[in-house]
């Protein structure tokens, strides 16, 4: 595929490593930013999961619609099913979204989802048709008023990059080790609503609060491999990790896993956050440390089963009393 | 057959023998007095008349643990998969699974035939308190709307 696009004159064609394991300052993402337009990422991860993880490393844009996100293959995918998918697709109405989100569209393509390259290929060819015909509001910006590093970075990328890598702040040979596999959580920023559940649950230090108050994975390499508790925690299911075999928690749209029903739940399947109890105490033995039950971080949630009382009306009250 | 007890699944008539014990998780428990457990009594094990009219098709049972195998309430043992549906097996109580219909490993279509006989699942030992028929019976009529509210979301 990459050697059929590098000879379409409307691509720019580059491979990087795997995005999940790269860096922040990884060679591959500083390319992946220095990119001023469109982009197309294809990757071997739900669309969901790419975009975020992308969005955490700077690479912002609008959702880009690829018509390929749902495999034609699934002949039973009848229109009533195609709707569901696409009310589950909408972002969650109180979900708190991006910021700094500059106007262009980055589009995130699963490459698991056909066998056959040329369903790709056609995909880029009508995207980057589409966009041939946007290149005008480009041309505005570019007369508009664009601050001067923004005309050097749309004009010369390459050389931006270069001086990125040579300006000290980083280590040329230990970008280019080889990426190392990991092990983290990504927040989809669309669904989540700022809860902090998550941050309460994790028991390793791995969230924390940015500047604006919002929530962010602090510390990714203080997660645990193969331990998504938090995602079964997370209320609003935005939380992703990319490398999980079950398709919700590693970022498939909306919360079914395939056309068959479920049962395991009718079986004697725990809930989740038995599960998610269980999965943070075998970390936290495995860390010498004890094993706390649901005894830590599930309060909020405990206590919103109960239905609110006068007391409660009450109590809230107080704070409302200058006192 | 013995007798037995009828749920009405909307139209269908599902069948459970009062010659036998069952869980929540929709199995039945049939005293195996060929076999002396050392830790409880043993049972076979399959799906109920409610589980299989749900599974219907079944063309997939695989087993994740080896026989002889203590196992804890709600532990995954294995996985089945029908013409409908899938689901992870868990362990209806704490015991021992001594072994498994090795039968059906091959064609498992026999869950679906004959359920309470040639289709049982794998013998199970244990000591915990099983429900009667009718209490059983009591736990699907409890259930039946949100099971079938849980079926009708997956669809959506």
């Amino acid at each position: 595929m990459a050697a059929a696009l590098i000879f379409d004159d409307a691509i720019d064609v580059s491979l990087v490593p795997h995005l999940y394991d790269m860096s922040p300052d990884h060679t591959g993402m500083l390319f992946m930013r220095s990119v001023p337009g469109d982009v197309l990422v294809l990757s071997w991860l739900f669309p969901r999961a790419s975009r975020w993880i992308l969005d955490r490393c700077g690479i912002r844009g609008n959702e880009g619609v690829s018509l390929l996100n749902k495999s034609d293959d699934d002949e039973e995918f009848d229109e009533d099913e195609a709707e569901a998918a696409m009310d589950s697709d909408s972002e969650s109405p109180n979900g708190i979204g991006s910021v700094d989100v500059p106007d262009r569209n980055v589009y995130c393509i699963d490459l698991r989802d056909h066998t056959d390259p040329k369903v790709y290929l056609d995909e880029i060819d009508r995207i980057a048709k589409e966009k041939s015909v946007q290149t005008v509001d480009l041309m505005q910006w570019i007369q508009g008023t664009p601050k001067p590093e923004q005309l050097q970075r749309y004009l010369e990328p390459e050389k931006q990059l270069a001086a990125m890598r040579t300006d000290g702040s980083e280590h040329p040979e230990a970008a280019h080790d080889p990426v190392k596999r990991r092990w983290y959580p990504v927040i989809d920023y669309d669904r989540c609503t700022n809860c902090l559940e998550c941050l309460d649950f994790c028991l390793f230090g791995v969230y924390g609060i940015d500047k604006l108050d919002r929530i962010l994975v602090e510390q990714q390499d203080s997660c645990k491999k193969g331990c998504p508790a938090c995602s079964r925690v997370c209320p609003e299911n935005a939380i992703v990790f990319p490398g999980h075999k079950t398709p919700a928690i590693a970022g498939a749209e909306g919360d079914v896993s395939g056309l068959k029903i479920d049962l395991s739940k009718l079986f004697g399947a725990p809930s989740a956050v038995d599960i998610a109890v269980r999965e943070r105490d075998v970390e936290l033995v495995a860390d010498g440390r004890d094993a706390v039950g649901a005894s830590i971080g599930l309060e909020k949630r405990q206590a919103r089963e109960n239905p609110r009382d006068e007391l409660d009306d009450l109590i809230d009250g107080l704070d409302d009393l200058d006192l | 057959m013995s007798d037995q007890l009828v749920f009405m699944m909307g139209e269908y008539e599902a069948r459970f023998p009062t010659d036998r014990q069952y869980c929540s998780n929709h199995l039945y428990l049939k005293e195996d007095s060929a076999r002396e457990g050392s830790g409880g009594k043993v049972y076979q094990v399959g799906f109920t008349a409610y589980s299989v009219r749900l599974l219907q098709d079944v063309y997939f049972l695989d087993w994740s643990i080896d026989p002889n195998s203590e196992v804890r309430e709600k532990q995954e043992i294995g996985e089945i998969e029908s013409s409908k549906a899938l689901s992870t097996l868990y362990a209806p109580f704490q015991g021992k699974v001594l072994d498994f219909n090795e039968a059906l490993l091959d064609d498992p279509s026999t869950i679906n035939t004959d359920s309470y006989g040639n289709g049982w699942l794998f013998r199970f030992e244990t000591s915990a308190a099983l429900l009667s028929p009718d209490e059983y019976i009591k736990v699907l009529e409890d259930g039946w709307e949100d099971t079938q509210r849980m079926i009708k979301g997956q669809l959506n």
